[in-house]
């Protein structure tokens, strides 16, 4: 269908279009016009992803001026997603406007691992050794090598794309990995280095979020990006973590061994250098003296990692004179580590600021801080002198100088804490020296400056005003929609008290009383006697999860348990995780019933859809605060007190709802099967997924904590479903699974769906 | 307010006694006020459910052969329903079979019982409905876990039998919320749509993915009962012939019996009893073997033995009446002549509200609600076009 919105032709490629989906575009539009940015809260799956590509790109088309749509996503599954639904707008728009006039390149990029075709390299594990593999096939000097001896191996797929590829670009089209990856098999050319070129060309770019936000990444994939394009975060419900991750470090005993023997194996090569070919070396140096500057005009394989400090931090001047010289450097790095294992070896937490650890390290070891802040680019060049490959094998001296460049670097906002073993298992000697930025706000900087808009967007973001300080940004607009049901398929529920009237809590003085426990378990076992198919448990943490499993093994709950439903249990460990994700999948195909036991912030909470059937409900044990014994929590709590004017409780309080959300919200409920209701058009199946969520823990009762859900489900959260027993909640489970089981009015759902004609009247009516 | 001034016919204590619980009629609105169910409304209901299981005039296959899962397993003894499911089941079941056989005197049916992990057979495909409700009644005990597998691996070496005519359908009645399977349930699925058999089933607490499954996969239905008068109404959905079967829709000839009643005080061997029996009996035309009941399969030649009465009451689904047209009420209209008068079946007056009034779309007489379902579940003619006809003979 075609619309109008405030004088912008908007193509959406089905037939009807949801109440709040035009909302969202208005309130999207008003952000672009204003060039500002914006932060929008819309319930998950009522079409984000087709609304804002829909609207950006109508937008591109009328203001040709505007240079590229970046849509970050989180993961390669989300970003495949996301290229298909443009797929399906793209074809829409040319049948509309004829494929001259939508004529638009979008494509996907991600890391090597996801793209290399090479035959052997492709089948490489990890990203890093992947990253290796390819420059030892692609680095400059290889392949000038290679010229004159045929026995040195390239990547015929890299000669390709060098040879015509830069040249050529790629034709007009939505590329997603895999068609880039057939593409690239097509032609011979190298996927990767392909997509990286056609993104300055690009109108649409897809990619992580990372290669924004980190600046060892987005210095180099996002430098060339103009002002005027749209950056979306999709999902960024938990932005404020991954800007920390792009600038926090972490160092153990372990790296700092591989520092010292990737040292001792410089000192090797660089002497082989000298007695071959010292005039390299000398070149360097002679390079160095001038400055980095010319670093920028590597060549495109050459360069693998930017600085890790934010641009703008970088200093435009030439290395210190005493890291100059290639033995110089690596003797001042093995200075460092050694200061650093010193550091490393206490039985004390130590917590501290950049400018004391500093400080004392020029004064103990002898390095100043100047040098500090060079040391990733100096270590960048001397591999590169050095002509080293093997870059994988690297990646620890990679790490310390990482740390000493952003020490050297930042004042504020970062913290340093040593701890010598994790608080929660002190018999285990396991020293860490912790980087960690306590200021979300300083990686996203960057991006909020250089960019135009900036949307930031995800079904979770209350409460919304919070995300704006955190961020420290000024939105134009911040709006948080509601949704219209066709039916009330969702049933939120918060369970306070047991099926003995007495309350119920993960609080700390009450977790391990056994009535507790016990009525935990008879709500569970309750539950699996009601609800069909899968069920999904969320704990607090890993050691609860255990201690609560543990007594009902005891009690016998657990064996009652598994007569109505097996059960499987998310441990720390990937692999198992996953193997009992798939045999949970399958029990609930076969119509056993399973369910599965995982932990609030763990990997399945983050990131797994129990969709449909396989998630009828969602049982949240307990309010999951993060572990406040912390010290990395508290630095960051104390930062955000005296920095942002943030209460300690307000921050704990949001994180644990927001967390135990995201947990409920595994539950990923596909309000209206949207796909099937707009691709059908006319023949509207609204025969919608639908499922429960129980919030057991009186301290969910509060005010303080109800009112920071978010208000489409507020307004799903009936008076008469606070304050539950377990009694009362199985009652209202089997009501609500009855009622839901019916064949639903297709008369209703209609009336949530706007068809073109709809959107017309309402634009013909002037006070709307 | 808007329902005083309705003015129902019948007075809400009279509407308690003539309904069986009339407290579930009730209806707790947001505000926690009771309000009773809205009498025209369920009228709606009611017919829009008559009006999607019509449709157009289609072929029907009225030979049918229908295996009755029941599921008796732990969960049946649940007492959600009153006094448990497995007793509402049984008794809904029993009005199913016999109005089945009332209105499919052609047609077989056997009833399996899931209880314990494993399926057993309580009676066999047969034609006779007392027979099956006094084996089901037998057999009223619950325990164990059910399988949905095993019952219907056990229905599919039924209906293997079964005559190419036939139509192959299995019903489930299905209280449990998982199946308990000694192997992989998709596989038989697949079996049993290889094998043309549509399972349906009817679940009594909540929607189940692999029912679904089963029944989208093999073109059945799927509902879940909300309470005992919902679980019955949509049991008795399967009662009416389903459609013909696409494939066979060439016309194929089925050799069948018109056997005679025997003389009474002959003595004879029964065939289905084997045992000697005095009197009664039918007689099989081809090999004269006596049998007690029809319709029923000769148990030594095979052949299919009906009476003409059976036949006859086959007659009304492959020529239905059509279903009447409901006219709206408008209150404008409501006092002029055009809409005044009275039901044409039994008098009552149809201005006053509290009944919908219907039109026969065929001799445009209108009928009450009453009217409108005693003459298309029961009487299956139309007094108004039978009126037409005669008057045109006349």
């Amino acid at each position: 269908m075609k619309f109008v919105i405030e004088g912008l032709t908007v193509y959406f490629p089905y037939e009807f279009i949801y109440r709040e989906q035009y909302a969202y575009m208005v309130e999207l539009k008003h952000a672009l016009d204003a060039r500002g940015h914006c932060l929008l809260e819309m319930p998950t799956g009522t079409g984000k992803t087709i609304t804002l590509l829909s609207l950006i790109t109508s937008y591109q088309l009328a203001n040709p001026s505007l240079a590229k749509l970046i849509y970050c996503t989180r993961t390669v599954h989300e970003m495949e997603k996301v290229l298909d639904e443009l797929r399906r707008l793209h074809l829409y728009q040319e049948k509309e406007i004829g494929s001259s006039r939508a004529k638009i390149l979008a494509l996907g990029l991600s890391s090597r691992k996801n793209l290399c075709i090479h035959p052997v390299v492709s089948g490489e594990t990890s990203r890093e050794s992947v990253d290796a593999g390819c420059r030892k096939l692609t680095a400059s000097w290889v392949r000038a090598a290679a010229e004159t001896n045929l026995d040195i191996e390239t990547c015929s797929f890299y000669q390709g794309y060098e040879k015509q590829g830069s040249e050529q670009p790629l034709p007009p089209g939505v590329y997603t990995l895999h068609d880039l990856r057939v593409y690239g098999r097509q032609r011979g050319w190298c996927p990767y280095f392909l997509a990286r070129q056609m993104i300055q060309f690009a109108n649409v770019v897809v990619y992580n979020y990372q290669y924004l936000l980190d600046p060892k990444v987005s210095g180099i994939i996002s430098k060339e990006m103009q002002k005027e394009c749209i950056v979306v975060f999709d999902e960024a419900h938990n932005i404020d973590n991954v800007c920390i991750e792009a600038l926090s470090v972490n160092l153990r005993q372990n790296n700092l061994d591989g520092a010292s023997r990737n040292i001792h194996k410089l000192n090797q090569i660089i002497s082989r250098f000298k007695e071959t070919d010292a005039n390299r070396l000398r070149q360097e140096y002679n390079r160095l003296v001038e400055g980095l500057a010319q670093q920028g005009n590597l060549h495109g394989s050459d360069n693998w990692l930017a600085n890790p400090v934010l641009p703008e931090d970088i200093l435009r001047e030439a290395v210190p004179g005493n890291i100059r010289r290639a033995e110089h450097f690596v003797a001042f790095l093995q200075r460092a580590v050694q200061y650093l294992r010193e550091r490393l070896d206490t039985d004390t937490v130590v917590k501290e600021g950049p400018v004391s650890f500093t400080t004392t390290m020029s004064t103990a070891a002898g390095l100043d801080q100047k040098a500090l802040k060079f040391c990733y680019d100096r270590l960048h060049s001397l591999l590169l002198t050095l002509e080293v490959t093997e870059i994988d094998e690297f990646l620890h001296v990679q790490t310390v100088c990482n740390f000493l460049t952003l020490v050297g670097t930042y004042t504020r906002g970062f913290s340093i804490i040593i701890e010598p073993y994790d608080e929660r298992m002190p018999h285990i000697p396991d020293p860490v020296l912790q980087l960690s930025c306590l200021d979300a706000s300083l990686a996203i900087k960057p991006v909020f400056d250089r960019f135009q808009s900036v949307v930031i967007t995800s079904g979770t973001l209350s409460p919304i005003d919070l995300y704006p300080r955190l961020l420290n940004f000024n939105p134009v607009i911040i709006h948080s929609f509601t949704m219209t049901l066709t039916r009330d398929c969702l049933c939120p529920m918060i369970l306070a008290r047991g099926s003995d009237q007495l309350p119920v809590s993960s609080k700390f003085d009450m977790r391990s009383d056994p009535g507790v426990v016990r009525n935990y378990g008879r709500l569970l076992l309750e539950m699996v006697a009601t609800v069909p198919d899968g069920v999904v448990c969320f704990f607090v943490s890993y050691s609860y999860m255990d201690g609560i499993i543990n007594s009902w093994n005891e009690m016998g709950i657990l064996q009652e348990v598994m007569q109505h439903k097996l059960v499987f249990i998310e441990t720390q460990d990937y692999v198992e995780t996953t193997l009992a994700l798939e045999n949970f999948r399958q029990a609930c195909d076969c119509g056993r019933g399973a369910v599965f036991f995982s932990v609030a912030r763990g990997k399945v909470a983050e990131g797994i859809d129990f969709d449909r059937h396989y998630g009828r409900l969602v049982i949240m044990f307990g309010v999951p605060f993060q572990y406040t014994l912390s010290k990395i929590l508290n630095a960051r709590l104390e930062y955000l007190r005296d920095t942002f004017q943030i209460k300690e409780g307000d921050f704990l309080t949001f994180d644990a709802v927001a967390s135990s959300l995201r947990s409920v919200l595994r539950l990923f409920v596909y309000l209206y099967q949207r796909q099937a209701a707009q691709c059908v058009g006319r023949v509207i199946r609204s025969k919608a997924d639908y499922g429960m969520m129980i919030f057991a823990d009186k301290r969910y009762n509060l005010p303080n904590k109800r009112n920071k859900l978010p208000q489409w489900i507020q307004s799903q959260l009936r008076e008469e479903h606070l304050n539950l027993s377990t009694d009362m909640a199985v009652h209202i489970a089997r009501e609500f699974l009855r009622r839901m089981a019916q064949p639903s009015d297709p008369q209703v759902s209609k009336s949530t769906l706007l068809s073109q004609e709809d959107l017309e009247k309402m634009a013909a009516m002037p006070n709307f | 307010m808007e329902e005083e001034d309705k003015a129902p016919d019948m007075e809400a204590w009279e509407r308690a006694y003539a309904d069986d619980r009339s407290w579930e009629s009730l209806i707790e609105d947001e505000s926690g006020l009771l309000k009773a169910g809205d009498d025209v409304q369920q009228q709606r209901q009611h017919r829009r459910r008559l009006i999607q299981a019509s449709g157009p005039r289609i072929q029907r296959g009225i030979i049918r052969y229908l295996c009755l899962i029941l599921d008796f397993s732990r969960a049946a003894g649940e007492i959600d329903f009153r006094p448990s499911r497995m007793a509402v089941v049984a008794k809904a079941v029993e009005d199913f079979v016999r109005e089945y056989f009332d209105q499919n005197p052609l047609s077989q049916l056997g009833i399996i019982v899931m209880k314990n992990g494993i399926a057993s057979v309580v009676t066999e495909l047969s034609g006779s409905p007392e027979a099956h409700i006094r084996a089901l009644k037998s057999n009223l005990e619950s325990f164990g876990e059910a399988s949905l597998q095993n019952g219907l691996e056990l229905a599919h070496t039924y209906v293997q039998h079964i005559p190419s005519y036939g139509h192959r359908e299995v019903v489930i009645v299905f209280s449990a919320l998982s199946t308990c399977d000694p192997g992989n349930i998709l596989e038989t699925v697949k079996k049993c749509k290889a094998a043309r058999m549509k399972c349906s089933v009817v679940g009594l607490t909540a929607e189940i993915y692999i029912c679904k499954h089963i029944s989208q996969e093999t073109g059945g239905s799927y509902a879940v009962a909300m309470n005992e008068g919902h679980l019955k109404e949509i049991l008795l959905e399967h009662v009416p012939p389903p459609a013909a079967m696409p494939d066979a829709s060439s016309a194929s000839l089925v050799r069948m019996g018109f056997p005679q009643r025997g003389s009474e005080g002959a003595v004879a061997i029964c065939a289905c009893h084997k045992e000697l029996r005095i009197g009664g009996g039918y007689i099989c035309p081809r090999c004269r073997a006596r049998v007690c009941e029809l319709p029923t399969e000769c148990s030594l030649c095979g052949l299919a033995l009906v009476s003409s009465a059976h036949l006859a009451r086959s007659y009304h689904h492959l020529f239905p009446i059509p279903t009447f047209d409901e006219l709206l009420v408008d209150a404008s209209l409501r006092g002029k002549s055009s809409f005044a008068g009275s039901c044409f079946g039994c008098r009552i007056q149809l201005s006053g509200g509290g009944s919908l009034r219907l039109r026969c779309p065929r001799c445009k007489r209108d009928f009450c609600f009453d009217c409108d379902v005693y003459i298309h579940e029961s009487l299956h003619n139309c007094p108004g076009c039978e009126t037409l006809q005669e008057e045109a003979v006349t």
